[in-house]
């Protein structure tokens, strides 16, 4: 997948990141939103068994789009980390999130829902992958 | 038959009750539904068991994934009313000019965001399998119980249809106005001064054939179940059940009747 040409014109800065670099941290505060413009980037979520790796995203993918809601008060819900040598794009977060918030509220809703729901299930199978069997039922 | 300008249906409420199902997976279905009460789970289907990926309540929304995809797919998940709920319901027409307009950035983010919850329900639902969870919560076999077909909801409409007793010349054309339209049957309304020399009596069947959206045309055949006629009035109302509509037109018929 390639970056597509309306994402470039949002990129403010570019950032590259070595193998293993820890790009976005779960439970920080920030609202940058990255598209990934070279690389691979695994999205990992703290659980009381480390780290775990949930998904992992590609070239033209965007990443802590979910700093976009208002619900999420900045608060990383994820960590993104390198996998292998990765160039970022750094978006234009104010514009942005000036052109999300103007849109009618019907279709804000429905994106909104969508990342949200994103998120949660995300959660759940974090939460799924690590809950340990019960003796009973291996 | 003129083509009508293409009128946005109204936003509609639409009560559930504990159980039933509101959109099922791998049909084709395009409403939106907003959340007004209530709880609503979503599932996926897998082996013959339904996985709860979700539960949803007020001021969320179910069945956007279909609007975002163009509704050029099949839904991708179930949805079921966990208890008594409220639905306000949003035709997609409603949005797609907002969604149009859109800067190409922000419908790219929604369309990874669509990405990604396929890919992890994916995941939920192999995990929850593969733990072979007797865990009813998270899995529940698909019985009997439950209903399995979506509901559909008779309409009231005013659609011109052309109609022949199926006895008659293939060539003959009367002309009705349906009012009512369901998946067993409907009810039209016929002038009696069209009628020409034909008349109509209960256990008549009739081929109707009409335009339920631009371009797609549907055929049926039906039997009149009653007939009523006002005596100050040129109209007669038929009630009719249909006995024959292809699997085509059928299909065609139940995406007009859903909310």
């Amino acid at each position: 997948m390639t970056v597509n040409s309306q994402v470039l014109n949002y990129i403010v800065s570019e950032e590259s990141f070595p193998d293993k670099a820890v790009i976005i941290k779960e439970g920080s505060i920030g609202d940058w939103i990255y598209v990934i413009l070279e690389g691979c980037v695994k999205i990992k979520k703290q659980t009381f068994r480390g780290m775990l790796t949930i998904d992992t995203l590609s070239e033209g993918d965007f990443v802590g789009e979910m700093a976009m809601l208002k619900q999420s008060n900045s608060i990383r819900t994820a960590s993104a980390v390198a996998d292998g040598q990765v160039l970022v794009g750094i978006l234009d977060t104010v514009r942005l999130v000036q052109e999300w918030e103007t849109q009618p509220p019907r279709i804000k809703k429905l994106i909104s829902n969508l990342i949200q729901n994103l998120d949660e299930s995300t959660k759940k199978a974090a939460d799924m992958v690590v809950t340990p069997k019960q003796p009973w039922t291996s | 038959m003129t083509k009508n300008k293409k009128k946005i249906p109204p936003i509609v409420q639409l009560n559930f009750s504990k159980g039933d199902l509101i959109i099922k997976e791998g049909d084709y279905g395009m409403s939106i539904y907003d959340i007004i009460s209530g709880k609503v789970g979503i599932f996926v289907e897998s082996g013959g068991m339904e996985v709860k990926v979700a539960t949803l309540g007020p001021g969320r929304t179910v069945g956007e994934m279909a609007f975002l995809t163009g509704n050029t797919r099949p839904r991708l998940a179930s949805a079921r009313a966990l208890e008594d709920c409220c639905l306000e319901v949003w035709h997609p027409d409603m949005l797609l000019n907002t969604y149009k307009q859109m800067p190409g950035i922000l419908r790219l983010i929604a369309g990874q965001a669509l990405k990604l919850i396929v890919r992890m329900n994916k995941m939920v639902v192999e995990l929850s399998l593969a733990e072979g969870q007797s865990n009813s919560s998270q899995t529940q076999e698909l019985s009997n119980q439950l209903e399995h077909k979506r509901k559909f909801f008779r309409k009231k409409v005013s659609i011109e249809c052309v109609f022949r007793p199926v006895s008659s010349s293939k060539d003959l054309k009367l002309l009705g106005r349906i009012r009512d339209i369901g998946r067993e049957g409907l009810q039209m309304d016929v002038k009696t001064s069209g009628l020409l020399h034909y008349t109509l009596a209960p256990g008549d069947e009739l081929f109707i054939s009409t335009y339920l959206m631009p371009d797609q045309k549907v055929h049926m055949t039906a039997k009149i179940v009653w007939l009523e006629k006002e005596e100050t009035k040129d109209t007669i109302c038929l009630g009719m059940a249909f006995i024959l509509i292809d699997s085509g037109d059928r299909q065609r018929l139940g995406f007009f009747l859903m909310p």
